[in-house]
């Protein structure tokens, strides 16, 4: 009884333990989206919104070093994209366009390892 | 004619003399047409066909307009017409990261013994970190391949980012991802198509980059030369002469003169009239060695003083440079985790990675004796750690022939030494078992020594160093030079350090200075005893009727 009492309390730690370890991961490694495909998708709409005619240069004004993780965090949470430029091309994107191009900026933000510069 | 009035004749007439003869010079010379000095005349002369030219143009090569999906395919194309050029390079610093000179068992280099007051050492091309400045791809150092385009190409482009790109993509389905290679490969094409000679932005990628960002190491090299005006460096300024590196660092089998370790950048001071085929362009192969007009006392200056003493009267005239940098602090974390502070000059103060830094801008340089070569310790070198330790110094005495008073930065180091063995240490930085993961000073030396084959006690301290960097970017424009008063001062001037050389103004002969007493006196008292004798004996310099 004892054995089998002990044995259930670690399975039982063992599983708390991991699932705890899952969401911190998850809370502190970001938006989970592909940060790649959102850099891609990012130059994407700054061509499109200087085609359209509503920034002046195809080459991205803003670039993830402009904002610390917790503040590409607020951004993209309130979804407020008027620092962007052009808000029409980014009502356009959808939901996993958007965490692609989150996951970018919160990868390489000012206070991440890497912090970058779009070209 | 009376004597008085014959001895009033004869001063007149040597003073009028002496002051004809203070002029002589202005009169004897030929003035310039356009009044210019006779060391830029010849510069003109010798800049005269500033555009470079080619016989090709890249973007027509059928062999760069394939899918490249790999930095070496790449390679591998330029090198299919340009045969010999790898045989070339591979025995250059710039892919060797080794200098010439090698001393019994120690070699010079990032990728040999040496060592700095920044990243401290290159842990014989083992330190990850520090490949992505070298010359090949995918920092594979010298087991890899050549990366032409780091140097030949003006695009800018990150292909090495690229590359990574589309292999992470390969295997999805997903059109927009399709859609995303075709537009990268695009993207590749037009980019390997801008083959060109050197730009600035090419070398200053790593050389206004080195130690780790932007005017780290050098006081004269920055982003700000990437494009400046003449006021920050009257030769490469895009407002005037527009020189780009290559300019001066000239280029023979890929081999680009002026790094200097332990032997000299330039062995002569010659002009391009004595030797056009130079290895190196320094400021008297263009100018001459009296560069200024005839009327000036400059030219008395310039077998002591070297040109860039005056011309560059401070470095880090845009950006700011990094003066100090102390690892002792290192290692510090917030809620369990590495940060950064920025200081009042934008550039990180601290960093729990590497420590602490300060950082000046517009810096008046210190002043040595330099015969063009730089003593530079290594990792093999015995230390005394109850003395700051000179990393990098320059070599050279008033007495040693050469040798010129060159402006340095002087660089400020705190950096860790194996306290049993006396000698700097080598951590390894990057990687999974480097200090930046770890934290453990103690275990990255043990690392970064097990690569360089040196021993390690297994406990070490910090010990305070220095490296000496000379100054010979950002030549500010003649109106801005430094002034004759600024080093021909009795307190606080420029040369206040400078020994071996008598230089007026600053220096007192006490032979002289009593001579000058004497003779200033001497003259006060002979007129004070004469004018007494006169009103003494009544006479007033009237005669006796």
């Amino acid at each position: 009884m004892i054995k089998k009492s002990f044995i259930t309390l670690i399975v039982l730690m063992f599983t708390l333990v991991s699932i705890s370890m899952a969401f911190a991961s998850s809370a502190e490694g970001g938006p989970d989206g592909n940060k790649r495909k959102g850099k891609y998708t990012y130059r994407k709409v700054c061509k499109s919104c200087a085609a359209a005619g509503d920034t002046e240069s195809a080459t991205p004004k803003i670039s993830p070093a402009d904002h610390t993780m917790a503040e590409w965090k607020a951004i993209f949470e309130a979804k407020n994209f008027k620092e962007f430029g052009c808000e029409a091309h980014w009502g356009k994107l959808s939901d996993k366009a958007i965490n692609d191009i989150y996951s970018y900026f919160y990868s390489f933000a000012k206070d991440s390892p890497t912090p970058a510069k779009c070209q | 004619m009376k004597p008085r009035y014959f001895l009033k004749c004869c001063v007149a007439v040597i003073m009028a003399t002496a002051l004809f003869c203070s002029f002589q010079p202005s009169f004897a010379s030929t003035p310039a047409e356009n009044n210019e000095a006779p060391g830029r005349e010849l510069a003109k002369q010798a800049v005269k066909g500033t555009t470079r030219w080619t016989t090709t143009d890249h973007s027509h090569h059928e062999v760069l307009k394939q899918n490249f999906t790999t930095g070496e395919e790449i390679t591998k194309a330029c090198l299919s017409c340009h045969s010999s050029a790898a045989t070339q390079f591979h025995k250059t610093i710039h892919w060797t990261w080794l200098a010439t000179g090698k001393e019994k068992d120690k070699t010079y280099g990032k990728a040999g013994d040496s060592v700095n007051t920044f990243c401290l050492s290159g842990n014989n091309m083992e330190d990850k970190g520090c490949l992505s400045c070298h010359t090949g791809w995918n920092k594979k150092g010298v087991d890899g391949e050549i990366n032409c385009l780091k140097c030949h190409n003006s695009s800018g482009f990150n292909f090495i980012e690229s590359f990574a790109d589309i292999k992470s993509f390969e295997g999805d389905d997903d059109p927009d991802t399709k859609e995303m290679i075709t537009d990268i490969q695009s993207e590749i094409k037009d980019a390997v198509s801008k083959v060109a000679f050197p730009n600035r932005a090419n070398c200053g990628n790593c050389h206004f980059n080195g130690g780790g960002g932007d005017g780290v190491k050098h006081g004269d090299l920055d982003t700000s030369m990437t494009n400046p005006n003449k006021m920050l460096d009257v030769h490469m300024g895009t407002d005037g002469q527009n020189f780009t590196c290559t300019r001066c660092h000239t280029t023979v089998d890929h081999n680009i003169a002026g790094r200097i370790y332990t032997n000299p950048a330039v062995s002569k001071r010659e002009s391009l009239i004595d030797d056009d085929m130079a290895p190196k362009i320094t400021c008297v192969s263009c100018h001459s060695d009296a560069p200024h007009k005839n009327d000036t006392k400059m030219n008395d200056h310039t077998d002591v003083v070297s040109c860039q003493a005056c011309h560059i009267p401070t470095y880090a005239r845009v950006l700011p440079t990094q003066m100090s940098w102390d690892w002792t602090t290192a290692g510090k974390l917030k809620d369990g985790k590495p940060y950064h502070e920025d200081g009042p000059l934008g550039r990180p103060i601290y960093k729990s990675i590497k420590g602490s830094f300060t950082w000046d801008k517009n810096v008046v340089p210190e002043y040595m004796w330099f015969n063009g070569s730089l003593k530079s310790a290594t990792v093999k070198d015995i230390i005394d750690p109850g003395q700051v330790v000179k990393v990098s110094c320059p070599v050279g005495a008033e007495s040693d022939l050469p040798a010129l008073i060159y402006p340095f930065k002087v660089h400020k180091g705190v950096q860790p030494y194996d306290k049993i063995n006396k000698i700097l240490a080598a951590p390894m930085l990057s990687g999974k078992n480097g200090y930046w993961t770890t934290f453990d000073m103690n275990d990255a030396i043990k690392n970064g020594h097990k690569t360089l084959g040196i021993p390690y006690s297994g406990e070490f301290d910090y010990v305070k160093t220095s490296y000496a960097f000379p100054i010979t970017h950002m030549v500010a424009p003649k109106e801005n030079v430094v002034d004759c008063i600024e080093c021909h001062t009795r307190k606080d001037g420029r040369m206040a350090k400078i020994s071996g050389v008598f230089i007026p103004g600053r220096d007192i002969s006490s032979i002289i200075n009593t001579i000058g007493l004497l003779a200033i006196f001497g003259t006060l008292g002979v007129i004070v005893l004469h004018a007494v004798g006169r009103i003494v004996t009544g006479k007033n310099g009237k005669k006796e009727a």
